[in-house]
Formats: C-alpha cells, structure tokens, sequence
C-alpha cells in the first residue's frame, strides 16, 4: 500500500475516535466548549487533509485510468479492501470509487478475470450503501438496489463457462455474486426465493464440486441456506407458494441445527437469531399462533445480556424488538397486555444505547438502530418517538442533535417576531388556526417551531455514518442519498401520532419556495397547510448548515454575516420574501444570531450533561 | 287551364264559373299553405326563441362561472400581492378558468360555424403518429390529475400518412376522451383504441382506409333516455353527481356534426353507473409513393427488456416484419444475463430495446449497466410511456441513446432504430436518434493526458464536430484569445494541468474582453468527485461538469443540447 493510503486510513480511525469521544467526561462546562472547538478544527483538518491526499494522489490515477502502471492499480485493491472488508466499514463510498474506476479499466482491457473480481466488490460496495436505507419504500431504493444486483448478476453470468474459467478465485466470485443476486428487498416474494432456490441447486451440483474441489462449498450452502431464510418475512405479504414455504423451512432447518451443534460445542444456548427464525418460520407454516410467537420473542429478547456489546446482544436489544414492533404495528390488537413489556423494551435499549462504549458504534449497531427506529410504536406510556430520536441522536449523532435544537431554538425566536407582526400568519395550520387566545396562539406556534427544528432532520439517522465517520467531503452520490433523510424522516414522524405535525417539517425544509430547485420531489408547497413553518425551518436550517452543519462534508463554510446575505439574494426563489423581509431588519438580525449562539451553548449544555 | 268548347256562350259561362271556382279553390289551398307555412314559422321561430333563450341562460351562467372565478382571484391576488405563492395560487386558478372560458367560446362559434354551413375542411398530409402523439399530451395529465388509470392500445394500422383534416381530427379525439376524463370518477379507467380497416369498395380500395376509434370508461353512464338527445346542442347528462362538472353540452353536438362532415360515424352504449363507450370511424385517403426506407440490419438480433406483455408483443410483431430476430426478456437481471453471455460468445445483439416497465427494476437502471457493460458504441433505445421532456436529462446520463414515445407507431421504431444501427447514417447519428452533422462546429479540448486527449478526440470526432486541443490551460486561454470571435462553439477542460489548471484557465478566458468570453460554454472534465469540486468548477466560471473517465454519451449529451441551441 502506498504512504498515502495509509495515512488516509489513519485518519479515518481518528475521525471515527473523534466521533465518539465522550469528551465531557471530568472537566468543566467551559473546558468541554474547548474540546468541542479543538476537536471541530481537528476534525476540519482531518477532512481537509484526507481530501488533498485523494485529490493529490487517487483522482490523478483516477484521471489517468487507462495507461496506469499494474501495480498502482494492484495497490487500490488492497487500500479498498481496508475500507470496507465486508462487514467492516470505514468508508464505504471511497470504496465504490475505486471499484468502479478498477471495473472500467478492467472492461477496456477486456480482462474477463478483473471484470468478475471487480464486479462482485463493487456489488459488495453497493450492498453497504443499500443498508443505509432500511426502512423506506422500494420506491426509493430501488434504483440503488438494481444497481447493486445487476453488478452480481453480471458476474454470475460467467457461471456458464465454469469449465473455461480455471481460476479457483474467478470462479469463487462468480459462485458468490450468484448467491449475492438474491441480496437486498424485491418486489415480490417468489422472485427471492427462485434466486435463492436456484443458487442452493447449483451449490450443491456435485459437478461444479468436484472441478473446483479447493472452494470452501460447505460455508458456501450454508450461507445460501442463512440467505433463504432471510425471506421469512415476505410471508406477511402472502406472496409465497406451497414450495416456497418448503424451501425456507428446509433452510431455516439446517441453519438452526448448526448453530445448536455450534452452541453446544461451545457450551453456550442457541444464538437469539438462529432462534428466532425457527420460530418465525413455524408460525407462518400454522404450527402456533402470533400470540406464541410474540411470547417466544420475548423470552429470546429476555435472554439478550444488557451488559454485553457483541452483535448478538445488540441483535436481541435492539434489532428483535423493532420486528416484536413490526408484528404489533400490523396486528394492533396483539398490543393488549403488552404495552408495559414494550415499554420496557424500549427503555432497555434507550440505556443500552447510553451504555454503548466509546469507540465501538460501527455500521452493525447503525443498521440495528435503524431498523428500531423505523418501527418505532408510541403507547401511552412509552416513550414518544421524538424522545427516543433525542436520545439516539445524543449518543451516536450528536452534530445532528445541536443542529436540531439551533434550528428549533433560531425558529421559535423567527416566528416570535412574525407573531408579533401578524398574528394570522401561521392560520393556514389548522391546530394553531383553532386557538382563539391570541398569547395561547403565540405560545402554541413558539413551541410549534421549536419542535418542528428539533426534529426536522431525524431523518439523518438512517446515514448516521455518512454525517459522523467521513474523513473527508462527500462525493455527489452519497451528497444525492443523503437527500433521502426528508423522506425517511417524514415518513417515521407521520407514522407516531406524537410528531405527526412535525413531518411536512422533514419532509419539505429543502424545497424551494418558488419550487423551482429542492428535493423531494413529492413535497408539494401550496399543497401543505405547514408551508409556512416549513419555509421557517428551511431557512434556518440553511443559514446553520451554511455555517456549521455540513461544511465538512459539503464544502461550505460561511459566517453568519454571509450567510443572511446570501439568504436574502434567493429572496423569492429558495426562500419566502415574507421571511427574508425580516431579515432586513438589523435588530432582527442582530437577535437571531444572538440566539443561534445562545442555541448551540445549550445543545452543548445537554450532551454535557450527559455525557457526565 | 285549356278548355273544350261546344256551346260557345254557355260554354264561356260555364267556363269562366269553373275558372272562378278553380282560382277560389287555389286560393283557398294557397292561403291554407300560407297558413301552415306560417304557423310553422312561428313555431319555428318560437322554438328559436326557446332555444335561444335556453342558450344565452345556459351561457350566461356557463360563462358568469369562471368569470366570477377570475375577477375574483384576481382580487385575491391584489391583495396578497407580496406573497408570491398566494399570488402564483391565483394565477393557476385565473389560468384554469379563462383556458374554460376560452374553450366555451370557442365551442359556441365552432358551433354557430357549423349551423351556418360555414365550417370547412382541410385537406392535408398529416402524421396519425404525430397526431395521436400530441393528442395524448392533452388528455393524458387530464386523467393523471384525476389519479385515473389511461390506457391507450394500438392495433393493425395499415397506413401511418393521411389526408385529411388534422385539427378537426384532433378536436373530436379530445372532446370524447375528454368527457370520459370529466364523466369518470377519481380513480376510474379509460380505455382507448385505435385501429384502421381497409376500404371494402374495390375502387377505392387502394387509397382509402378507415381510421376506427373507440373510447371505453366505467364512469357514471347515460340513461337511455339521454342517448336519444346526446347528439342535441346544449344536451348534458342530469345527474346529480356531474353538477359541479364544468360544459355547455355543445361538445358532442360538434363532434356528431364533425364527423358527418369527414363522412364518419359515431355509434354510443352506454349504462348509467357502469360507464360508456364511444365507437368511431372515419375514412381517411391514404399518402402513397412516400413511404421512408429505413436501413434495419435484417436478420440480426435485437434484445428486448419489457415485462409488459402486450407492449412486448406488438415491437416483436413489427421488427419480425422486417426479419429481425427478437430475444425477450421480462426483467433486467435475465437481460444482464444474456448480455454476458452473447458478449462472452461474440454474437452481441445490434440493439437494446428497453421498454416501459421492468419486472424487477426501474428501466433507466437497467441503462446504465448495459452502457458500461456493452461500452460506449452499443445502441440503447427507450420505448415508453413517459415525458421524454422531463426525462431526456436522466435517459441521457443513464446511457440511453435514442427515444421512442408509446403509444408505439412502427415507423418511429424504424427510424429510430435505423438511426442508430444503420451503417451509412450511422457516423452522423445524434445521441437523441436525429441524424445531424456537426460539422460546422468547432471545439476546444483541453486536455493534458495524451491518451486521454486522443481518446476524448476520438469520441467526439465521430460526430462530425471539428476538434482543436491544448495541452494546458495557458495554451487554452491562447487559444481562445488569439480565435476570432464566435470561432469556438464549446471547450472541455481538464482541471489537474500543469503550467495552469482548469479553474485557472476558465477564470482567465472569463475575464477576456470579447464578447464570447462570457458565453462561451466551458465544461469541467475531472475525475474529481467531491460536491465541492463541481462547485468550484461553477465558481471558476465553468457551465457543468462531466466526470471522468469520459463517458461518450454524456459528451454527446452536452453536445446535443449546447450545439442545437
């Protein structure tokens, strides 16, 4: 590997200790401020070094792709393989790159072998991306999928000519990227599964065995097998056949007696997922009812040690109670006499996500958190989902949660002047519209914008390591799927009754007033009686980011000053001129950047605390 | 009256008396016809009056509606006129009503046209493909705004050019899909057809064919009473659910008095609450000794990627016509699939044909893999349903090269495909399927990597465009100084050059006096990723950005838009 890589790597482990430093712990509330500034600047030269080492040594290489030397592209394979080794990721994006860039080349120079290498990483690089968007509808990961499939599929397609291919890792990707095809979410059960089903079939042909005796064909299976139960959960959506059905059991079956035999040798009980399956995949097949399921579920999330971080702990806390969720929110009427296990449920992961060790949050945990969150079910003494988003965001994302409560703060100060002008202002909104005390009206629509910039962007926490563990700017890829957090953060919030009103919040804060430019495209402005919050809550979001939220990755960097100035020249286009007239008022100026100080000392007084 | 004398004066009495009696009896039917002839008149007068009252009471309220409408969102608008969105709100609607107004008036004198005898018809060349094509832009976001599902299906059309009147054409189509858009509920389904038959008159057989129309929805129906009257000026269906659908029941009255004037026929059935359906035909005299040759490379083999069966089989059954081999697939992994293999085996289709739908993926990802996995050369066609407008940008970038729009007419296929895979046309053919030379265009490529430079030359060269590089961006800005004015069309910049940068060299030329320093359309190439760099490339004065390694399709893209403008 060349010095560069490997300073570049380093960095990337800096960064991600710098993420997660728990830096309030035995100093004072001024001393903290003074870590947070010199870790901000640290950060800021981290990302500015690591870009001039990709802008100095990879883009160049990458410029000049087709007449590199062997063994500086040989170089790449190994720098990608530390950003993302398969399961381990520290920049997932980067590694996309360079896949990419070493698949080109390897098409131009028709070099079959690379071509299927190169494919199958690059599908594996496409695979980490598609985890980020768990939880949102086919409809917007659709494209990321496909295009992480027809990487797999490409490369399995060299099956055919298994017996010309005689290299024993050639045809150890193909097998694998034919596995890989059955990846990810489909629009239909049975398309899964006929993958799935066709790859066990080749797997287990004793022809493609015996010419290749040297591949490890057992853990090939068995991973097909781990693959195939997978799709349990499609039976929900009774799109599965007699055979199918079959198929999963068989799976589910083999998978389990391994890890019994597996557990037994090493005297320990059953892991909670392998446990699970079995028993999900015996009520769909009738053998007991969801009643027992749930029951059995709870009893294997009572199992999970609280004080324990490995995966398996981190699956039964966090990841097996988001499905207990999912079948409660489908059959609501399961949720009689199960509200104080929830309850607790929901408690218990909040102090295991505080408990987490410094250093250790990695993309497993962010995918667990993710799917807990998207399944997210309020009762009436759990905890609100805006309450479990604050918690989250404190303990993993904590430059998410300063900018929510700067954004909520600078609004709430916004529409106090607004209020005070025209008291009418926010009276498209029907429940301020309803309030007939004019101070009641204040206090409510005050309270209303507060809220609303807290959880505008909760969204994020599906790509909580793009916001906290990149070492250097984003590239338009990961810039265009972090566009997705208005989606997902509006979606999770109208699904909670508590934060209902806060969705158009999410869902519209980077539209653009005359709707010109902004995402995303199904916010519709004048159809949304919350426009005018949402043109609020835009425009303060864009002056923060542009001061402090994404000038790491976004490359802007802009004082306050600059920012109102800039606000004010897209008067009209990106923002409301009914806002930026007050933007023209020194005093209002004057206090609002008072209150985006005073905003940031207090998110910084909370995690302070605890942190403590 | 002749007579017949045998007594002269007795005879001349009795003449003269039947003479009198003759000329009483006359009278008396003369006047008798007066009678009836006035009465009639007057009833028809009357009735006259009727319906004429009946139709300035119909009007006016038809009228006063979206004038009020008008006046009063102007008011609206007035007083809100700082808040742009309140103000863009009324104009919307101010738009929505004055396009009703202007259709009511214009039913009225279409209408007053006919009754008169003074509406004529046009005798010219026209495309049924063009036609259905613009047709289908107007009733389409019709349905759409009412979350109705459109379906329109072509059958056997035996001639695509026709002579007739194009306009009249167009405005019968609309009014009876329109009315199934207004009279089908949120939701509802519209099913239309078109197909022609041949003429059964021998004589005419060659020239003449029938262009026949149907138009089918399950909306809310007419009584069978109400069928008697639908063809009856200012007729429409008394039912509570349409009160608040906007007409002034002139539109099928125009439609019937249309079509008998093109010698067609219109048949209706129709159930109150289960929907109608609207039979149409119309003779039209075909086009001939015109007909386009396109260059289709018969017996090869074109892979078609479309899960929708029907779509499927109807460019299977048009390019079989012209003996080309069709391979099927309905989802894009089974397309990826035999594209390696054809690939590995070195029998490569001449074509993708991508349809509307996929079974498994967005047809626009299905693109993007094959153009990377095909290269830059091979030809990929889009055949759909959609807004190419809209979509040009992200068909483009996604590898697409040629555009065909649904409903599918076979000549647009041809040429579309011809345009791409055939050989004498083939070094001219545009990225967007039209043949233009760019032979009069003059690019500057910056470019400091010489293989890179060759490379980039070469792409761009198959289009004709004349190509002059530099080897850094002080050369570049020479190069653009010491050039007359207007003498380069287009630059591509490479960004990392030694001597002087992209972002240098853009701001230099930027700041040149000459009037096409400022309009000179610069393009970053870099393999730079970040959001940043496409930001800075802005800030230096660069008009977009295009990534390396080069993407032919993207440059052709550029090309395409910047040059045609």
């Amino acid at each position: 590997m060349q010095p560069y890589q490997e300073e570049y790597i380093q960095n990337l482990k800096e960064m991600i200790t710098l993420a997660e430093r728990k830096m309030a712990a035995g100093c004072s509330f001024e001393e903290y401020q003074e870590r947070l500034s010199e870790e901000r600047q640290k950060k800021k030269e981290i990302a500015e070094r690591n870009r001039n080492l990709l802008r100095e040594n990879l883009f160049p290489l990458f410029d000049n792709l087709f007449d590199a030397k062997e063994e500086e592209m040989s170089g790449l394979e190994e720098f990608a393989k530390l950003l993302l080794d398969g399961k381990n990721e520290l920049d997932g994006g980067l590694f996309c790159q360079i896949h990419q860039a070493l698949l080109s080349r390897a098409r131009l120079l028709k070099n079959q072998r690379d071509v299927i290498r190169e494919l199958y990483w690059l599908g594996i690089g496409r695979f980490h991306m598609c985890n980020k968007m768990v939880g949102l509808d086919l409809a917007y990961t659709e494209s990321y999928m496909s295009q992480m499939r027809l990487c797999f599929a490409e490369a399995a397609a060299y099956l055919k000519y298994y017996d010309e291919i005689e290299d024993t890792q050639t045809r150890g990707y193909i097998l694998r990227s034919r596995a890989n095809t059955a990846l990810g979410h489909f629009k239909s059960a049975s398309a899964k599964i006929r993958l799935t089903r066709q790859t066990l079939r080749i797997m287990n042909d004793k022809d493609y065995q015996e010419k290749e005796p040297n591949l490890p064909w057992d853990r090939y299976i068995f991973m097909t097998h781990q693959q195939m139960t997978s799709s349990i959960s499609y039976n929900r959506e009774n799109d599965m056949t007699s055979q199918d059905v079959a198929d999963i059991m068989e799976s589910a079956h083999i998978v389990y007696q391994r890890r019994i035999q597996e557990a037994l040798s090493r005297k320990e009980t059953l892991p909670i997922k392998s446990a699970f399956i079995c028993d999900a995949i015996e009520y769909y097949c009738g053998l007991y009812s969801l009643d027992e399921l749930l029951a059995k579920m709870e009893l294997l999330m009572d199992q999970a040690d609280t004080s324990d971080f490995s995966v398996e702990s981190m699956y039964g806390i966090l990841s097996l109670p988001a499905f207990y969720c999912q079948y409660l929110r489908e059959y609501p009427e399961q949720l009689n006499g199960r509200q104080e296990y929830l309850e607790k449920l929901y408690e218990r992961a909040v102090a295991y996500m505080e408990a987490f060790p410094e250093g250790e949050a990695n993309e497993q945990i962010f995918l667990f958190l993710r799917q807990l969150s998207s399944t997210f079910l309020e009762t009436e003494n759990s905890i609100s989902y805006g309450e479990f988003q604050q918690k989250l965001l404190l303990c993993f994302a904590p430059d998410i949660f300063v900018h929510g409560h700067v954004v909520g703060r600078t609004a709430a100060a916004l529409c106090e002047v607004i209020m005070d002008e025209e008291p009418t202002f926010f009276d498209d909104i029907e429940h301020i519209c309803q309030i007939q005390d004019a101070q009641e009206k204040r206090q409510k629509v005050i309270a209303y914008a507060m809220e609303c910039g807290v959880f505008h962007d909760v969204g994020k926490v599906n790509f909580m390591s793009l916001f906290s563990h990149t070492g250097r700017q984003w590239f338009e890829e990961e810039y265009e799927m972090v566009h997705l957090h208005t989606v997902v953060g509006s979606s999770r919030l109208s699904a909670c009754k508590s934060t209902q009103h806060y969705a158009d919040a999410a869902l519209g804060h980077h539209s653009w007033y005359d709707g010109s430019h902004g995402y995303p495209e199904n916010y519709r402005r004048l159809e949304s009686p919350y426009r005018q919050m949402v043109d609020v809550i835009g425009l303060v979001d864009w002056i923060d980011n542009r001061m402090n939220a994404t000038w790491l990755y976004g490359g802007t960097e802009r004082t306050y000053e600059e920012a109102v100035r800039d606000a004010i020249a897209l008067e009209g286009k990106r923002f409301s001129p009914l806002l930026t007239a007050r933007l023209r008022d020194k005093k209002v100026v004057e206090m609002l950047r008072d209150v985006f100080a005073e905003g940031r000392k207090e998110a910084y007084w909370t995690l302070y605390r605890e942190q403590q | 009256m002749e007579c017949i004398s045998h007594n002269d004066n007795e005879e001349k009495k009795e003449c003269s008396t039947v003479e009198r009696e003759g000329k009483e009896q006359e009278e008396i039917l003369q006047l008798r016809q007066q009678n009836l002839e006035l009465k009639a008149a007057l009833e028809a007068s009357e009735a006259e009056n009727r319906a004429k009252t009946s139709f300035l009471s119909s009007m006016s309220h038809d009228i006063r509606t979206p004038m009020n409408a008008i006046m009063g969102m102007t008011s609206i608008g007035l007083s809100h006129i700082d808040e742009k969105s309140r103000v863009l709100d009324c104009l919307q609607k101010i738009k929505t009503a004055s396009t009703h107004l202007m259709s009511l008036v214009n039913d009225v004198l279409d209408m007053s046209r006919i009754s008169s005898g003074r509406m004529t018809l046009n005798e010219e060349e026209f495309s049924l493909a063009d036609l259905i094509h613009d047709m289908t832009i107007i009733v389409r976001p019709q349905a759409a705004q009412k979350h109705q599902e459109f379906q329109m299906e072509i059958g056997q059309i035996y001639e695509e050019k026709l002579i007739g009147d194009p306009l009249h054409l167009r405005q019968i189509l609309v009014n009876i899909i329109g009315n199934a858009v207004k009279y089908t509920q949120e939701k509802g389904l519209i099913q239309v057809s078109f197909s022609q038959h041949r003429e059964k008159d021998p004589a005419k057989r060659d020239r003449q064919v029938w262009l026949d129309f149907c138009c089918k929805d399950n909306g809310i129906g007419m009584s069978e009473e109400f069928l008697k009257r639908i063809f009856i000026p200012f007729e429409r269906v008394n039912n509570e659910k349409i009160s608040r659908i906007e007409g002034t029941g002139l539109g099928m009255s125009i439609v019937k008095n249309l079509l008998d004037l093109m010698n067609g026929t219109i048949t209706v059935e129709s159930e109150e609450g289960r929907g109608s359906c609207f039979y149409v035909s119309i003779p039209f005299v075909a086009v001939t000794g015109d007909e386009e040759i396109y260059h289709l490379p018969e017996g090869q083999t074109v892979l078609l990627a479309e899960s929708v069966d029907s779509r499927a089989e109807q460019i299977d059954a048009y390019l079989r016509e012209r003996s080309l081999d069709i391979v099927h697939c309905k989802n894009g992994m089974d397309a990826v699939t035999w594209l390696t293999e054809a690939q590995y085996e070195n029998r490569m289709p001449c074509a993708l044909i991508l349809g509307q739908e996929l079974a498994d993926m967005p047809a626009l990802g299905l693109a993007s893999h094959v153009r990377e996995l095909a290269g830059k050369e091979f030809p990929i066609l889009w055949v759909a349903e959609v807004d190419w407008a809209q979509m040009e940008y992200r068909a483009v970038r996604s590898g697409v090269d040629a555009f065909v729009p649904c409903p599918l007419f076979k000549t647009r296929l041809f040429s579309a495909l011809s345009g791409l895979t055939g050989k004498e046309i083939k070094d001219k053919k545009d990225p967007v399927g039209n043949i233009t030379d760019y032979g009069k265009y003059r690019i500057l490529l910056v470019e400091d990597n010489e293989l890179n430079r060759e490379i980039a030359v070469e792409l761009l060269s198959v289009t004709g465009v004349q190509v002059e590089t530099a080897e850094n961006g002080q050369q570049a800005v020479e190069a653009f100084e010491n050039s007359e004015e207007g003498y380069y069309h287009l630059i591509f910049m490479d960004i990392q050059m030694p001597v002087m940068n992209g972002y240098e060299a853009a701001k230099r030329i930027r700041q040149l006096e000459r009037a096409d320093a400022k309009t000179i359309w610069m393009v970053a190439m870099t393999a730079n990723a970040f959001v940043e760099d496409i930001r800075l490339a802005r800030a230096a004065g660069m008009n977009e950005h295009c990534s390396k390694p080069v993407d032919m399709e993207r440059m052709h893209e550029i090309l395409r838009r910047r040059l045609r403008e």
